[in-house]
């Protein structure tokens, strides 16, 4: 039997334009960068002369103090926390990378905690194609600016007073509330694992570097 | 002659077509291999981490945190390892799976043409079927836990490659070879 070739290029055409209409639906959109964790670290730890890199592999204690405290459970059951020393040895600031994951795709930042055990900086690190414009208009607002001095178990009220208020619309204020609810995980495991109970020093999980 | 019909005593049309597909088709699989090298590794330890659930099992744990700390070098710090979730596999596996059957189907349309053995055809169209349907069973074993099912996602990538060639080789005989059955009617 054979088949006609007008048909078999027919039935070619047909099958390719199958899934550009398949695709058409809605999907989470490819992860951007928006910043690279090292220029973060680099940026954010000024005077920092040496780096380092803290691996916590978290317990069972201390993972059942993260759901009681902060109500979360970790992405990871590793957490990573970079901090930097300055050339006298004493360390000028710490590094973590806290994530929350949505519907939307994932919402990244990089939290800066100077050695008083408060934020110092929080900078935008990771978004998608979708949410990219609306973190960066929640960003507009200024509001990165309010989580500064903030300690952990210290609610973000400043912060989303100010993402409400903007009047920025529906998806930026949902997402600087993302960023906001990323800071406050990145608070709780500090304190937990990184500085240990709550405290700027000390504690079961190593107490600092 | 075996098979559907013939690519040699096609018309010039259906030769380039066929000979198109498969070339484009190769651009496209340069191009895929460097995003699964990128974003997924070449290797079973690298594919596995891709894949396998980062999950925080509360019965796995130890009781204590511990902790390990070295030196780091920020201008060689590696970047993050890119995860594919399970929402993401589910997005990836519709539309993954339904363009491996169809391009499947499309080089079962040329392997139809190409005047093989019925053996070789058939295992030949078996294959590039397989081949598509087993990479995400690799990715979702993987999903489920079982890190050790990265070898079959890594081969059937291999298995993929392996019909493209065997393909485009047939297609390229067919479309450049002397036509023999024409020339000896003529």
């Amino acid at each position: 039997m054979r088949i006609p070739s007008r048909k078999l290029a027919s039935g070619a055409l047909l099958a390719l334009a199958l899934p550009v209409l398949a695709g058409a639906g809605d999907h989470i959109t490819p992860t951007v960068v928006l910043k690279k964790q090292a220029e973060v670290i680099k940026a954010t730890l000024p005077g920092a002369s040496s780096f380092f890199l803290k691996k916590v592999e978290i317990g069972k204690r201390d993972l059942s103090r993260i759901e009681q405290s902060g109500g979360f459970e970790p992405e990871s059951p590793d957490v990573k926390f970079y901090y930097g020393q300055d050339g006298s040895g004493s360390t000028v600031g710490v590094v973590l990378f806290p994530q929350v994951n949505t519907q939307h795709g994932p919402f990244e930042v990089g939290l800066t905690m100077g050695p008083d055990g408060t934020v110092r900086d929080v900078t935008l690190t990771k978004a998608t194609v979708e949410t990219k414009p609306w973190v960066e208009k929640a960003a507009g607002t200024g509001f990165l600016e309010d989580f500064r001095g903030l300690g952990a178990g210290q609610a973000p009220t400043t912060a989303l007073e100010r993402l409400r208020s903007a009047d920025i619309g529906k998806m930026p204020t949902y997402s600087g509330k993302q960023v906001a609810k990323a800071v406050e995980h990145g608070l709780t495991l500090y304190g937990i694992l990184y500085a240990g109970s709550g405290r700027a020093a000390g504690g079961s999980s190593g107490g600092g570097p | 002659m075996s098979g559907l019909y013939s690519l040699r005593d096609a018309d010039r049309s259906v030769k380039l077509a066929a000979l198109l597909f498969m070339l484009v088709l190769g651009y496209a699989y340069i191009f895929a291999f460097f995003m699964v090298k990128q974003y997924a590794g070449l290797s079973p330890t690298d594919v596995a981490t891709t894949y396998v659930p980062q999950r925080v099992e509360a019965s796995q744990l130890p009781e204590a945190s511990k902790s390990t700390t070295r030196a780091l070098d920020l201008s060689s710090m590696e970047p993050e390892h890119h995860h594919v979730d399970t929402q993401l596999l589910i997005q990836d596996s519709h539309i993954h799976i339904m363009i491996y059957a169809i391009i499947a189907a499309l080089q079962t349309l040329i392997v139809l043409g190409l005047g093989w053995s019925a053996w070789w055809r058939d295992l030949v169209i078996l294959t590039a079927f397989g081949s598509g349907a087993l990479d995400f069973a690799g990715q979702w074993l993987m999903k489920a836990g079982i890190g050790g099912f990265a070898w079959l996602t890594i081969a059937s990538g291999w298995l993929m490659t392996a019909v493209y060639v065997v393909v485009l080789l047939g297609t390229l005989r067919a479309v450049f070879a002397k036509n023999e059955t024409r020339g000896a009617s003529a």
